[in-house]
C-alpha cells in the first residue's frame, strides 16, 4: 500500500473530493507539475487513466507490456497517407515508463524560433537553463556507464564515423542503467528515472494524492473559471466503474498531445485562436532492418546509446534502437515461411532508422461516440527527407559491414549493397508506400502571446479560461526535432512554479 | 459524452491467464490466418492454441472501434476468398495451405484500406506468435537470465551510489532550482 495512491480496486462507490489543484495525467508533465506544487504545500490530486504498475511488475513481455502500459495496445493510427502508427504510454508515469529515455534540452535554434513565432515570455536561454539544470540533476540525466551499451549500437556508430559523419552518445535519464534495453516494456531495475521513480513519489511524499484507474470525463466550469473535474473508474476489462468527482480551484491538463486536446473538446472548450487540435507534429520515424555476418544481439545493452546528428540542420536524426521479436515480427514486410526464416537471423539484426522534424501537420478531432480521432497529412517535403533518411540510415549500416537490408517502403525489394541502394532510390518513393510510424507527438494546444495564434499564453495558460493550465507537449508551437520529454518537464516546471508565483489568485 | 475508455486496465500484478481478453471472433478464420501468416512451426504442439489465446488478449486492450474493425477484417478475408479465382468459392478457412498463403499474399499486395487492415492484423498475429517464450527461445532470443545478470551487476558495481540517488528522490524540495 503506497501513501496517498488509490486505485479501481480501492474503490466501491463514488467519490467527491476538494483540493486546491487537479492534475490531469502523471506523465512528464503531470507529474513534474504534481511533484512542483506538492513540494510547495499545494492541495494536489492528479488522475491517471492507466494502472499503477511498479518496477517489480515489469518483464521482458511486449505484448504484455502493450496492453498494460499502453493506450489501446501501442496501436494507435493517425489517419493519412500513409497512414501513421503512434503510441501513447497509459499508466502511472505516462510515456516516460516506455520511452527510450533520451533527454535532450530544447534545441537553442528551436526555442529562438518559438520565442520570436509566438511572442512567448521569459522564453530566452537564461530563462530556461535553470530549469533544465534541475530536472537533469533530479533525474540523473547523463551518459551511459561504457559496459551497457550493445554490439548494435556499436556497430551503427563505427558504420556513421566511417563515413565521417558526427555521432553523439545520448543523454538519459537513468541511474547507473544496466543495459536491459528493455525500456520500451518498463525498466526492470529502476534504472530509468521515470516519472514512476521519481516526481510520482516524490509528490505523493509531499503530499498529494493520484488516483489510478480513473478516467477524467469532462473539465467542470462556472461563470469564468474552472471548478475541477468529472471521471469514473475503469475496472478490469473496461467496465465503468463508480464516478469520481473533484472540486479544485485549478485543473491542469497533462494527457499528451492527442487526450489534452480531446478533453478539452469534449469538456465544451473552444479556443478563440481554432487551434485547439490543430498543428500535431508527429516527428515520423521508419525502421532500417540490416542483417550482419556476426551476432550482435542487439537486445544485450541499452535502448539506444547514440545519435547521428550530422544532418541535424535537415531535420534528421539517425538512431539504432533494437527491437524485441514481437515488435520485428510486426514491422517486417514479411509472413509464414519467409518470415520464419527472417526472424531466424534475429540475433545477426540491427534496426536503426531516422527521425524526420516534420513541417506537416495533423489534427485531433474528437468524434462522438469513438473519442479522439487523428488525422495526419505527410507533406511530399517531409516524404522526402524520409526516405532520405532511410538512405543515410542504410549507408551507415553498410558501411559498418551489413549485408543486406530491407528498407520501409512498401514492395521495396532487399537491398545487397550501396549501388543497390541508389538504384531503388534513384526512382521517387511513393509517399504512400513508407512505413511510419511515431512517438513525439506534440503541438495541439500550442502556446503563444496571441490568443488568435495559440491555444495557451506563455505559462500554459488557456486563454480566456482562468484556472485551467496545460503542461504537456501539445504545448509545442512545433516539432521540438530532437526527443521530447525533458523539454516537456521543462515546461511542466516552469508553468508549476508560475501558478506557485500567482497562487493568492489562484487561491491555493 | 464522453469518449469510450479506450482499454480495460489489468491490476498490477495479475497473471497473465486472467486479464481480460476478448473472444476471438470467427475463430476458424482467425486459426487458419494464424497458420498461414505464422511461420510454418506454428503448428508444432498447441502454439496456435496459444497465439490465439494472446491475440485475444490483445484484443482486449483494444478499444471497441478497433475491435469491430479487425472482426471485419476477419470476415472480408474469410467470405473475400469466395471470390479469389483459385479458391473455388471457398471461404478462406476452408482452403488448402497453398491456396491460402497465395489468397493473403494477393490480398496483401493490394494498395486500398483492406489490405491496410488485414496487414494490421497479421501484424497484430505475428507479434502474438513471437512473444511465445519457446519461440523466443528458437531464435536465440531469451531476455530474462541476461536482465537477471546485469541487474546483478548495476547494483554490485555501483550499489551506494543507486542507494543515495533513490533516496533523494522523496527528499525535500531542492534549493537548487529556479
Amino acid at each position: 500500500m503506497i501513501s496517498g495512491l488509490v486505485t479501481q480496486e480501492d474503490v466501491s462507490g463514488r467519490l467527491s473530493l476538494e483540493c486546491g489543484v487537479v492534475i490531469v495525467g502523471s506523465g512528464a508533465g503531470g507529474a513534474t507539475v504534481a511533484a512542483e506544487l506538492a513540494g510547495a504545500g499545494v492541495d494536489v490530486i492528479v488522475i491517471e487513466e492507466g494502472g499503477y504498475h511498479p518496477t517489480e511488475s515489469f518483464s521482458a513481455g511486449t505484448v504484455r507490456a502493450l496492453r498494460t502500459l499502453y493506450r489501446d495496445g501501442g496501436g494507435g493510427m493517425a489517419v493519412g497517407r500513409p497512414s501513421v502508427l503512434y503510441t501513447e504510454g497509459r499508466c502511472v508515469g505516462g510515456s516516460t515508463v516506455v520511452n527510450g529515455g533520451m533527454s535532450w534540452r530544447t534545441p537553442d535554434r528551436v526555442r529562438q524560433r518559438w520565442a520570436e513565432q509566438e511572442g512567448l515570455r521569459a522564453f530566452g536561454e537564461q530563462d530556461l537553463d535553470p530549469y533544465f539544470t534541475a530536472i537533469e540533476s533530479r533525474l540523473s540525466v547523463g551518459l551511459q556507464d561504457p559496459e551497457t551499451i550493445g554490439r548494435d549500437s556499436e556497430l551503427f556508430r563505427a558504420g556513421a564515423q566511417g563515413l565521417g559523419w558526427a555521432v553523439v552518445p545520448n543523454r538519459r535519464n537513468q541511474l547507473h542503467c544496466a543495459g536491459t534495453n528493455n525500456c520500451s516494456n518498463g525498466c526492470p531495475t529502476g534504472a530509468k528515472q521515470s516519472m514512476l521513480v521519481t516526481s510520482v513519489p516524490r509528490a505523493l511524499a509531499l503530499g498529494a494524492r493520484l488516483f489510478a484507474d480513473c478516467r477524467v470525463d469532462r473539465i467542470t466550469r462556472a461563470g469564468d473559471g474552472v471548478t475541477g473535474v468529472t471521471g469514473h473508474f475503469v475496472r478490469p476489462g473496461g467496465r465503468r466503474g463508480p464516478g469520481l468527482t473533484v472540486r479544485a480551484r485549478a485543473v491542469v491538463v497533462a494527457g499528451g498531445a492527442i487526450q489534452t486536446p480531446s478533453l478539452l473538446a469534449r469538456s465544451g472548450l473552444r479556443s478563440a485562436s481554432g487551434q485547439l487540435g490543430r498543428n500535431l507534429s508527429v516527428h515520423p520515424n521508419a525502421v532500417v532492418t540490416a542483417f550482419f555476418d556476426q551476432d550482435v544481439t542487439g537486445w544485450q545493452g541499452v535502448h539506444q546509446a547514440f545519435q547521428v546528428r550530422e544532418f541535424a540542420d535537415e531535420g534528421l536524426l539517425l538512431t539504432a534502437t533494437n527491437l524485441t521479436p514481437p515488435m520485428l515480427a510486426a514491422l517486417v514486410p514479411a509472413h509464414g515461411r519467409e518470415l520464419g526464416e527472417l526472424m531466424a537471423d534475429y540475433n545477426r539484426i540491427v534496426t536503426a532508422g531516422p527521425l524526420v522534424s516534420d513541417t506537416g501537420t495533423g489534427r485531433v478531432r474528437q468524434l462522438p461516440g469513438l473519442g479522439p480521432q487523428v488525422f495526419y497529412q505527410l507533406t511530399d517535403h517531409d516524404a522526402a527527407r524520409v526516405a532520405r533518411g532511410v538512405e543515410l540510415t542504410a549507408e551507415a549500416l553498410f558501411s559498418a559491414g551489413a549485408r543486406r537490408v530491407l528498407l520501409p517502403f512498401g514492395g521495396a525489394p532487399v537491398v545487397r549493397d550501396p549501388a543497390g541502394l541508389r538504384r531503388v532510390l534513384a526512382r521517387p518513393v511513393a509517399k504512400r508506400s513508407l512505413q511510419l510510424f511515431s512517438i513525439h507527438l506534440m503541438g495541439t494546444a500550442r502556446m503563444s502571446e496571441d490568443p488568435r495564434r495559440g491555444v495557451t499564453g506563455s505559462f500554459g495558460e488557456f486563454h480566456g479560461l482562468p484556472g485551467l493550465i496545460v503542461a504537456d507537449a501539445s504545448l509545442f508551437p512545433g516539432p521540438v526535432g530532437i526527443n521530447p520529454m525533458e523539454t516537456v518537464i521543462a515546461l511542466a516546471m516552469r508553468n508549476a512554479r508560475r501558478l506557485v508565483e500567482r497562487r493568492d489568485s489562484y487561491r491555493v | 459524452m464522453a469518449g469510450p475508455s479506450s482499454a480495460p486496465t489489468p491490476a498490477p500484478g495479475t497473471p497473465a491467464g486472467r486479464e481480460p481478453a476478448a473472444e476471438v471472433p470467427f475463430r476458424r478464420a482467425a486459426r487458419r490466418f494464424a497458420e498461414v501468416v505464422c511461420p510454418p512451426e506454428v503448428r508444432a504442439g498447441r502454439r496456435v492454441d496459444e497465439v490465439l489465446r494472446e491475440f485475444g488478449l490483445m484484443l482486449g486492450s483494444l478499444p471497441p472501434a478497433a475491435r469491430k474493425a479487425l472482426a471485419a477484417a476477419l470476415v472480408l478475408l474469410d467470405q473475400g476468398a469466395r471470390l479469389y479465382p483459385p479458391s473455388r468459392g471457398r471461404r478462406f478457412a476452408r482452403l488448402d495451405d497453398q491456396a491460402a498463403g497465395a489468397y493473403v499474399r494477393a490480398v496483401l499486395a493490394r494498395r486500398d484500406p483492406a489490405a491496410e487492415l488485414i496487414g494490421r492484423l497479421r501484424s497484430l498475429v505475428t507479434m502474438c506468435y513471437y512473444e511465445l517464450p519457446e519461440v523466443q527461445r528458437e531464435i536465440g532470443y531469451d531476455p530474462a537470465p541476461y536482465i537477471a545478470a546485469v541487474s546483478r551487476r548495476r547494483l554490485e558495481s555501483y550499489g551506494p551510489d543507486i542507494r543515495a540517488g533513490e533516496a533523494a528522490v522523496t527528499a525535500r524540495p531542492e534549493r537548487d532550482t529556479p
